[in-house]
């Protein structure tokens, strides 16, 4: 699913004239087989939440190559990536990222109308969605109308309804409470049993790092350890 | 992204802040309305001069002044090229005069004027539609026609020199002059013919059997004797020279051409054709439409410079666009970021902002449109009523102040659909360049 090749990444610091380099990411190299969930853990700086942003395509390595399903994403223009991400990636950010003046609905709708589809089908499937997160009957509510978790259900939703082979998740549970954080692993789990679908974890808690079969640990930009955790 | 999810984007946006988009659309009606209106008055007055000259009936005449002898001189038109000229396509009738080269005087019982007087060639007169005022146009040789001020001009024998008095309309006051019917009225001509150095006066008869109609510029005056060509045969056979002369029949040259003559064509549309052709023939041709060309010219040229104008208000609205649509990107940053990092693509978020600001021009433009007509209708009603009261004079009948057609309308959209989408072009960019991790906030 994922192939990532002697990966380097350097953030430029400091005022033009008077730049500095930092290496974030040093000559990584990993793969994520497909239908396998994988917990990548470290402390706060090490470089975990720059590999998912390479990954995702949200910054471009400094060096290396990253390979995901099959396509050499890391040479992919802007406008590629877009139409790939829309494809083949969900997101589960920390912060939801909804878009606040749109409703649980719309939020949910809003990769499908990107994908230019039909309203109708539209409608179809985001109910579905809806249902498949237990929030049927909060559609049109706006995120400030609903909790924590609800608004982690809808952003799943929305990372859902295109039906993506692999899911990028930035501390899932970062902002909910013990017990909605065991809900939502357990939905994960799920998803990943029943649909096959990649999931890609970052965390710096170790009970969200258990669920992945593997865990890879990143420290001061290096890989560490790869394996299945203990 | 399909248009229609696009517009329900761009309308979901707009309500965000109703009122700083309304703002934005009331300054572009407000340019749009402002060129509209302004260049309006230009089309409005182009139209009236227009309309003016082509319900004219000289509209259709081609006045032919002579013809080119090949080394830059004019020779008057003889019977040859009046036939030449009858000839072409498009024309309908060729009216030609051959005037008298002596004073000439008309005496009936008890009145006499001096006048010119003018051989025509009156069924041509007749085919090119001119119609006679009283009476009919002359069929022998002793038959005339009259000026329209000619009986006007017939003076009593018996008041002295000293005494004629002219009324405020420039003619003899009515005591002086002839009241009777004119038409069937004959009159002798009096002209001189010169022999061994002596003039001597001849007579011949004439009959008015027609009164032409009245001159339509007011100031034109029309009191010539309008002869046949029989007539002018006869006087040439008296005095012996072409177009009675009052010289010597030795010395006298021959001068046979007309001095006027004018092309009827058959429409407006024939005359530039006609024109064209008697142009390659070497005539010297003048047409009213010849001056319309020029005042065509004039009137673009002032549209042109009002519409320039009108843009110049257009542009200063786009700041406003600009200005909009930069903070519209600016409070959409994070919702934009959201939008590029589950996969909306560069060109779709330049699209919707373009997009926007195009909406924005547009219904701006359709209300200034509307207002344009309502402001054009009140002017044209208004101004007349306003500038009669102030100057207390009548205007032309059928003067437009404002008209607006449909091209200016096309103008004045494509104006405004051109500069917003101009101003929304950098803050569209500038959409397409956020970073998404710094519009999120965070970092994931």
């Amino acid at each position: 699913m994922i192939e990532i090749n002697q990966l380097s990444h350097q953030f430029v610091l400091g005022k033009k004239g008077q730049q500095s380099r930092l290496d974030v990411l040093k000559n990584i190299s990993l793969h994520v087989a497909e239908g396998e969930i994988v917990s990548i853990v470290g402390r706060s700086g090490s470089g975990k939440s720059t590999l998912l942003n390479l990954i995702s395509g949200f910054i471009r390595p400094t060096e290396g190559e990253i390979i995901i399903l099959d396509e050499k994403v890391s040479e992919f223009t802007e406008e590629e990536f877009a139409e790939f991400r829309l494809k083949n990636m969900g997101f589960i950010f920390q912060s939801f990222q909804l878009i606040p003046s749109m409703t649980a609905y719309e939020n949910i709708e809003l990769p499908l109308i990107l994908k230019g589809m039909s309203e109708q089908a539209r409608k179809q499937m985001t109910l579905d969605m809806l249902k498949t997160v237990g929030l049927e009957n909060f559609k049109d509510h706006y995120p400030s109308e609903l909790s924590g978790g609800q608004q982690q259900r809808v952003s799943i939703a929305r990372a859902l309804v295109l039906e993506p082979p692999l899911i990028l998740a930035d501390e899932p549970t970062g902002s909910l409470d013990s017990e909605t954080e065991a809900d939502l692993l357990a939905f994960i789990k799920k998803l990943n049993k029943e649909r096959g679908i990649t999931f890609v974890i970052i965390t710096h808690d170790d009970e969200v790092a258990k669920i992945g079969d593997r865990t890879i640990e990143i420290a001061d930009g290096e890989l560490v350890r790869s394996g299945v955790f203990v | 992204m399909k248009l229609k999810d696009q517009f329900r984007f761009i309308r979901q946006n707009m309500k965000k802040n109703r009122m700083r988009v309304f703002m934005t659309i009331l300054a572009s009606a407000m340019s749009v309305a402002f060129l509209i209106v302004l260049a309006s008055v230009a089309f409005g007055l182009h139209d009236t001069v227009i309309k003016d000259t082509i319900e004219s009936p000289e509209v259709t005449q081609i006045e032919v002044a002579g013809k080119d002898t090949g080394n830059g001189n004019a020779e008057s038109l003889t019977n040859q090229n009046i036939t030449e000229i009858e000839a072409l396509d498009g024309v309908n009738a060729v009216t030609r005069a051959k005037q008298i080269r002596q004073e000439t005087r008309y005496v009936t019982d008890g009145y006499e004027i001096n006048t010119q007087t003018v051989q025509s060639h009156f069924p041509s007169m007749e085919n090119a539609g001119i119609e006679l005022g009283e009476g009919s146009f002359p069929e022998t040789k002793d038959e005339v026609a009259v000026g329209y001020h000619f009986a006007l001009n017939l003076l009593k024998d018996d008041v002295a020199d000293e005494d004629i008095e002219y009324g405020e309309d420039g003619h003899l006051i009515p005591e002086q002059r002839f009241s009777g019917e004119i038409i069937g009225q004959t009159f002798d001509l009096e002209f001189k013919r010169m022999e061994d150095g002596e003039e001597i006066a001849e007579t011949v008869p004439v009959t008015v059997t027609g009164v032409l109609e009245k001159p339509g510029r007011e100031w034109a005056w029309d009191q010539k004797v309008y002869i046949t060509d029989e007539k002018l045969a006869e006087l040439e056979a008296i005095t012996g020279t072409s177009k009675a002369m009052l010289t010597d029949p030795s010395e006298a040259g021959e001068d046979i051409g007309y001095d006027t003559a004018t092309v009827y064509a058959d429409d407006l549309e024939a005359v530039k054709s006609v024109m064209t052709s008697l142009e390659e023939e070497g005539y010297y041709v003048y047409s009213i439409v010849s001056e319309m060309g020029q005042i065509n010219t004039l009137f673009n040229i002032a549209k042109a410079g009002l519409i320039f104008i009108g843009t110049i208000a257009i542009l200063i609205a786009s700041i406003g666009i600009f200005n909009t649509m930069t903070m519209a990107v600016t409070e959409r940053a994070p919702d934009i970021g959201i939008m590029k990092a589950i996969g909306a693509s560069p060109k779709v978020i330049k699209r919707i902002f373009l997009l926007e600001s195009t909406y924005i021009g547009l219904v701006g433009a359709v209300i200034g449109i509307a207002v344009s007509y309502v402001i054009s209708i009140g002017v044209n009603l208004a101004l007349p009523m306003i500038l009669e009261t102030a100057f207390d004079e009548e205007l032309p009948a059928g003067l437009q102040f404002s008209s607006i057609p449909f091209t200016l309308v096309l103008i004045a959209v494509v104006i405004c659909l051109a500069v917003t989408m101009l101003s929304g072009l950098r803050p569209a960019k500038r959409a397409t360049e956020i970073d998404v991790l710094k519009a999120m906030r965070r970092e994931i």
